[in-house]
């Protein structure tokens, strides 16, 4: 394990665009289960300092914790950055995903984003809400052309068809997010039914889930951290690799990989999927696909379905993880 | 049976709350009144009869879902219940061998105790991927606990991971285990079950094994979302395999309860369609006579009627909120869940 984390990771081109991003990207997801701001902040400044480039967020993640604490890392580091975050709209009126910009950039303390993506494309109705009168279509058309944000996109982790009613609303998404991962391959899988799209119509790739969102089959000895990274960043066509950071050692041992990585040869990945095919078929290591257990409250609520009292966010929600009677934020930032 | 039947998850959240229990949230508010007041109005006459696929069978056009039976408060209360259904014409008995681990058997069992030949009664082997000894097991323990030498109808339960098709037809499957207990005589007729996807469904049909039946969710809402009406009850229908439809109130009363429609428009529904039979939970009796009310001298809704129904579900319908069996896991079992290494319904609750 490095003790510094200094280092570079291989850029890649976003998409048709000039920009260009690391091919390992932070997600913000994870950074809420970090214990405190200051250490959210140092592994912020580390990741930066490591070489990665692409910092994932949403409005919705933690009741704004993520944003928050990526914001204050990013103080002064602003510009060596490609900064995302995602509005949840979920459904609902363009007007409200720009409210959501606005607390988003508050949050994140920058006057722009370089990518807004709307987060949580889940269910059959996703598209037809996105697109229509008054839509969130309308609100990622205004961002960009107000300036505040540079490209957009959307999000999904449950169908492939969803994503693909998605792309054939016509609007001119600039990136993508799915999951990515050895066991997709085999199951409902978005690398073979939306990825050729997305190259085709020259769309950023950004992958997610590489290690199957919570690493359940990495616990169960099925597939090893490496490997399972090292595999969805060598899906060929992905712009980059979102993955969970919740700590320092987390952060090195990913930086670890992705400072030394070499794709894999294409027989490796063949090899890779069928050793975890009998797993894969059933969906067992991607509830994301079958059950709601990666879905937001926000998400939840506005398409009525249940809550589940389980989940970080209906935790933040009632306050029981601050532990201080109030949801967070216990102050304006 | 009584800590058996709280490690039966399945249901858990809906206790209290089956089917037509739910006290309705519908524009006006005062069904639940109704319902109490006109409880024992159930009229005369006797629930009409349907043929059965190409068996040459004729079954009731509403049957009795086994669960909820398990779910009723006591014995007594579940004899009473097949007592007044098989009085008012009902002979569908539905049930599977691991409901409430074995409590909805043992009661449909004791129930029908000199009714045997009065039904066509109906279970199911839970092997999900496990091979053919073991559904043979299942049977034997189910046809123990229903206190009969055979079945009318064996199906295969719950088939709703994407890979069960190929563990069900799989060498030595259970699969096999259905031809042997034909051939056995032991069961009558076999078919299969499934709530989640109809690309499931047509993959098990599509391996031209000779089912009798095919049970499926048909509902209001169904047929804007993922619809088992529209992709597989016609490929069953072509088939001449007979459909059986559950699931016609959303599981636990979820289109009722959402204000999609009223109990008696969701029954109508789902009895309207060319189906042998709509299989109903009931674990009071106030549930049954609701459900009497609207099976006995049922007739089937005109057309129109019923496309103004799908039209009025339709909003609601078309995310799946109200079809939660069909997007998220609430409604599958326990032992598939272990079968499948899937998180238990306290781990992974939707």
């Amino acid at each position: 394990m490095p003790q510094t984390s200094s280092g570079t990771i291989s850029l890649r081109k976003f998409g048709r665009s000039d920009a260009k991003i690391s091919a390992l990207g932070f997600g913000g997801h994870h950074l809420g289960d970090a214990p405190d701001t200051k250490t959210a902040v140092e592994i912020i400044h580390q990741a930066v300092d490591g070489g990665i480039t692409f910092y994932d967020n949403c409005w919705e993640y933690r009741r704004g914790k993520t944003e928050v604490w990526m914001g204050a890392g990013l103080k002064g580091r602003r510009d060596k950055v490609f900064l995302m975050t995602k509005t949840c709209p979920h459904g609902r009126d363009g007007s409200l995903a720009l409210l959501m910009l606005e607390e988003s950039l508050r949050r994140l303390q920058t006057d722009h984003l370089d990518l807004w993506q709307v987060h949580g494309m889940a269910f059959d109705n996703d598209a037809e809400l996105f697109i229509r009168k008054g839509g969130a279509a309308e609100a990622l058309e205004k961002a960009k052309k107000d300036g505040k944000v540079r490209f957009v996109g959307f999000t999904g982790h449950q169908n492939p068809k969803v994503h693909l009613a998605m792309l054939n609303t016509g609007f001119p998404f600039d990136a993508v997010q799915m999951p990515l991962n050895a066991f997709d391959a085999n199951f409902r899988s978005f690398e073979q039914q939306v990825l050729p799209d997305l190259t085709k119509r020259g769309i950023a790739v950004l992958g997610m889930k590489p290690l199957n969102g919570h690493g359940d089959a990495i616990k169960h000895g099925v597939i090893s951290a490496e490997e399972a990274l090292r595999y969805a960043m060598s899906v060929p066509g992905v712009t980059t690799t979102i993955t969970g950071i919740d700590s320092l050692e987390v952060l090195h041992q990913n930086l670890q990989i992705a400072q030394n990585f070499t794709p894999m040869t294409e027989s490796e990945m063949n090899a890779l999927r069928e050793r975890c095919k009998p797993d894969a078929v059933d969906g067992r290591y991607e509830l994301y696909k079958l059950s709601l257990k990666f879905d937001n409250p926000e998400s939840r609520l506005a398409h009525g379905f249940p809550l589940d009292t389980q989940q970080s966010e209906v935790k933040d929600m009632l306050g029981a993880e601050m532990n201080t009677g109030h949801p967070f934020p216990e102050k304006q930032f | 049976m009584v800590a058996s039947k709280l490690e039966w998850n399945r249901r858990s959240f809906i206790k209290g709350a089956a089917v037509l229990g739910a006290a309705p949230l519908i524009r006006g508010g005062s069904m639940a009144q109704q319902q109490s007041n006109q409880s024992q109005q159930v009229p005369e006459g006797q629930v009409p009869k349907k043929p059965l696929g190409k068996t040459g069978v004729q079954v009731s056009a509403m049957g009795l879902g086994g669960y909820h039976l398990g779910s009723a408060e006591t014995d007594q209360a579940a004899n009473e219940i097949v007592a007044k259904a098989i009085d008012h014409g009902v002979t569908f008995f539905d049930n599977a061998w691991e409901y409430h681990d074995g409590l909805s058997e043992e009661r449909v069992g004791k129930a029908l105790k000199g009714k045997r030949d009065q039904v066509f009664l109906m279970t199911k082997v839970c092997t999900h991927g496990r091979d053919k000894k073991v559904a043979l097991r299942m049977l034997e323990e189910s046809l123990r606990r229903l206190q009969t030498d055979h079945l009318d109808l064996w199906q295969i339960h719950e088939v709703v991971y994407d890979n069960d098709p190929d563990l069900i037809g799989a060498p030595n499957g259970v699969a096999e285990a259905l031809v042997a207990a034909k051939q056995q005589g032991k069961v009558r007729f076999v078919g299969f079950t499934g709530h989640k996807d109809p690309e499931i469904h047509l993959k098990m049909l599509s391996h031209d094994f000779p089912f009798d039946t095919v049970q499926m969710p048909l509902n209001c809402c169904d047929a804007t979302f993922r619809s088992f009406e529209t992709h597989v009850l016609p490929e069953a229908t072509r088939r001449g395999i007979a459909a059986l439809g559950m699931k016609s109130l959303g599981g636990s009363g979820e289109l009722v309860r959402h204000g999609a429609v009223t109990p008696e428009q969701g029954l109508r529904y789902a009895m309207s369609l060319p189906v042998a039979t709509t299989i109903s939970g009931v674990d009071t009796m106030q549930v049954l006579d609701q459900n009497l009310k609207v099976a006995v001298n049922f007739e089937p809704l005109a057309a129109a009627e019923m496309q103004a129904l799908r039209d009025q579900c339709r909003f609601l319908a078309s995310d799946g909120h109200l079809e939660l069996f069909k997007m998220t896991t609430k409604y599958d079992g326990k032992v598939g869940r272990e079968q499948h290494h899937f998180p238990t319904t306290q781990e992974l609750p939707l």
